[in-house]
């Protein structure tokens, strides 16, 4: 029983937090909606039977609430398994992928029956951590397209078709940022992969740029924001699909997307910006870190994530929506070659560095940095010129000239 | 710890004898590390399902005729909505299919690539002839990736019009 309560507060500690932090991230993004827009946001709802307002601090309180007391209604043409399955397997997923993502690096605390400083990542010393966040991040599309598939609603249908479809076409470039990372640490340990970084200095965002712009276009779609929320899109698919649900299922998927960007913010930060390190920070080992370096670490951690997520917050509220044949067009003749150039550069300056034997990155940056850069550069002007995504923006003459209506032809029938 | 029977399973029988795969270090089991991700998954599921049946404990519950109808706009509903759709779906799953699994091929390679049980290790022990020769297999491996890729684009698999 003692080894399993570790585990067993932090991933309640976690779960608690993580919760909480997608309720609040829905303030913020309301915040930030009435700030581009030039309106008040929410800014009313305080401590209940007083007037005191607290800047709408009780705002995700009184959301949650009206949730929970919403009928939630299972309507009769519903699949009613599939239905109920459907919110459920989205948000677990969503909430499990946390299980290796280091929240920071330890804790300097000495508890009886545990060995070393506590370290701050639920499941620490997984092998194979980004294939699981990779795996589990391919399960939201089961979510997605059974609660499509089970409304028996065209909008539902057609949106949980679409999203299926974007959140597997852009699966494939999100692999290909990760791969770049993985060549250039030699593991898929996430702490392994934040440590490589702080020990050079030089973050993979410096060396790495194309896959950098890769993974975050890949990530935005899979987390299905702005602009690539085709999945949702409520002016056309009435919310896609979860247009049939309401109650606490529909909170489900509104908490399981909010989660997703959580984890897309935290993993754009872990791979490409360095994790917890910032220049100037003391790089010791694990086992003799003082408190103050291991509060810094969570400080900086938390907030690079939320200067991630505040960049999220406002591309939604700077891009119009991408139409489906441009999504698609980006997925595989865009980013997926753009993605390839990436990973054969990597690989080649990885191995010229062997060749070399130049180990420490930290005192010959330059070469994989400048290379990085003209990768990313020559490989953007090449896009730029010839992507094929503004070719099909020609009117379609079908559309623009009807058949001529004529009324004997029905009347004939 | 040599005659532990999950290691003797694990490594012994399914590594060495059946699957022929060549496990570096003799690591114990990962169970500690995994025993924490079981765990985690078992608890997102009860706290969803949880979530569920306050939900549906909590609300009122009110049926109607019009309710039962799904919702599309207004409109009464034509026909069922599980219709065929567009193939062009299922081409975008068979490429999917075939990318996936050739990137699931790199992350091996990417893995070794600069772990010191890695690559250099095996033309240590001259299990390969040299670096040079495995970077050379990869590049023909992405190559070929990138025929089919090309094959692809020219057969207007990604075509959406």
């Amino acid at each position: 029983m003692a080894p399993l309560i570790v585990p067993l507060v932090k991933i309640g500690l976690l779960v608690f937090a993580l919760l909480t932090a997608a309720a609040y991230l829905v303030l913020l993004e309301r915040w930030i909606a009435a700030w581009v827009q030039d309106r008040k946001g929410p800014n009313r709802v305080g401590i209940p039977l007083t007037s005191i307002k607290l800047f709408g601090l009780g705002q995700p309180l009184a959301d949650g609430l009206k949730f929970i007391f919403k009928e939630e209604y299972t309507p009769a043409h519903v699949d009613k398994a599939l239905y109920t399955l459907a919110p459920i397997t989205i948000l677990a997923a969503a909430l499990a992928i946390f299980a290796v993502i280091p929240i920071g690096s330890v804790l300097p605390l000495d508890l009886p029956g545990t060995d070393g400083p506590i370290k701050l990542v639920v499941a620490p010393g997984v092998d194979v951590g980004m294939i699981y966040v990779f795996a589990l991040s391919s399960i939201a599309v089961y979510g997605v397209i059974l609660g499509g598939w089970a409304s028996n609603n065209k909008y539902s249908f057609l949106g949980g078709l679409r999203s299926s479809a974007q959140l597997i076409a852009y699966e494939i470039p999100l692999g290909l940022g990760i791969l770049g990372v993985v060549i250039s640490t030699g593991s898929l340990r996430l702490e392994n992969i934040i440590f490589e970084q702080a020990q050079s200095g030089v973050w993979n965002s410096f060396t790495q740029p194309l896959g950098l712009v890769v993974f975050v276009v890949a990530s935005f779609a899979e987390a299905a924001r702005l602009p690539f929320d085709l999945p949702e899109c409520e002016q056309e698919l009435i919310g896609g699909y979860h247009t049939e649900y309401s109650g606490m299922r529909l909170l489900l998927f509104l908490i399981a997307e909010f989660l997703h960007m959580v984890v897309a913010a935290f993993l754009i930060v872990i791979l490409f910006f360095g994790g917890w390190h910032f220049w100037g920070m003391p790089v010791p080992a694990d086992d003799i870190i003082s408190w103050s370096v291991a509060g810094l670490r969570i400080l900086v951690l938390i907030a690079k994530v939320l200067a991630v997520i505040l960049f999220f917050m406002l591309i939604r509220w700077s891009w119009p929506r991408f139409r489906f044949d441009q999504l698609m067009n980006l997925a595989w003749k865009v980013m997926l070659p753009l993605g390839l150039v990436n990973l054969m550069a990597v690989a080649a300056v990885v191995e010229y560095q062997h060749a070399r034997e130049i180990e420490d990155l930290s005192t010959n940056a330059w070469l994989p940095v400048g290379i990085g850069w003209g990768v990313a550069i020559v490989a953007w002007i090449v896009a730029a010129l010839f992507a094929p995504l503004h070719t099909d923006n020609r009117p379609r003459l079908d559309v623009l000239q009807p058949p001529a209506f004529e009324p004997n032809s029905l009347r004939s029938k | 710890m040599q005659q532990d029977p999950k290691w003797v399973f694990y490594y012994d029988l399914l590594c060495d004898k059946i699957h022929k795969v060549r496990i570096f270090g003799r690591e114990p089991l990962m169970e500690q590390a995994v025993l924490p991700l079981f765990l985690f998954a078992v608890c997102a599921t009860a706290v969803a399902v949880a979530m569920v049946r306050v939900g549906s404990l909590v609300g009122p519950h009110k049926a109607g005729r019009v309710k039962e109808m799904p919702y599309e706009s207004g409109m009464d509903p034509i026909h069922d909505a599980r219709r065929r759709f567009d193939v062009r779906f299922y081409l975008v799953a068979i490429a999917f299919l075939v990318f996936d699994v050739e990137l699931l091929f790199l992350y091996p390679w990417a893995v070794a690539s600069r772990n010191p049980q890695g690559i250099d290790r095996a033309v240590a022990e001259q299990w390969v002839a040299s670096r040079g020769l495995v970077f050379f297999e990869v590049l023909s491996f992405v190559l070929l990736l990138a025929a089919g890729f090309v094959y692809a684009w020219r057969k207007g698999v990604f075509r959406w019009r």
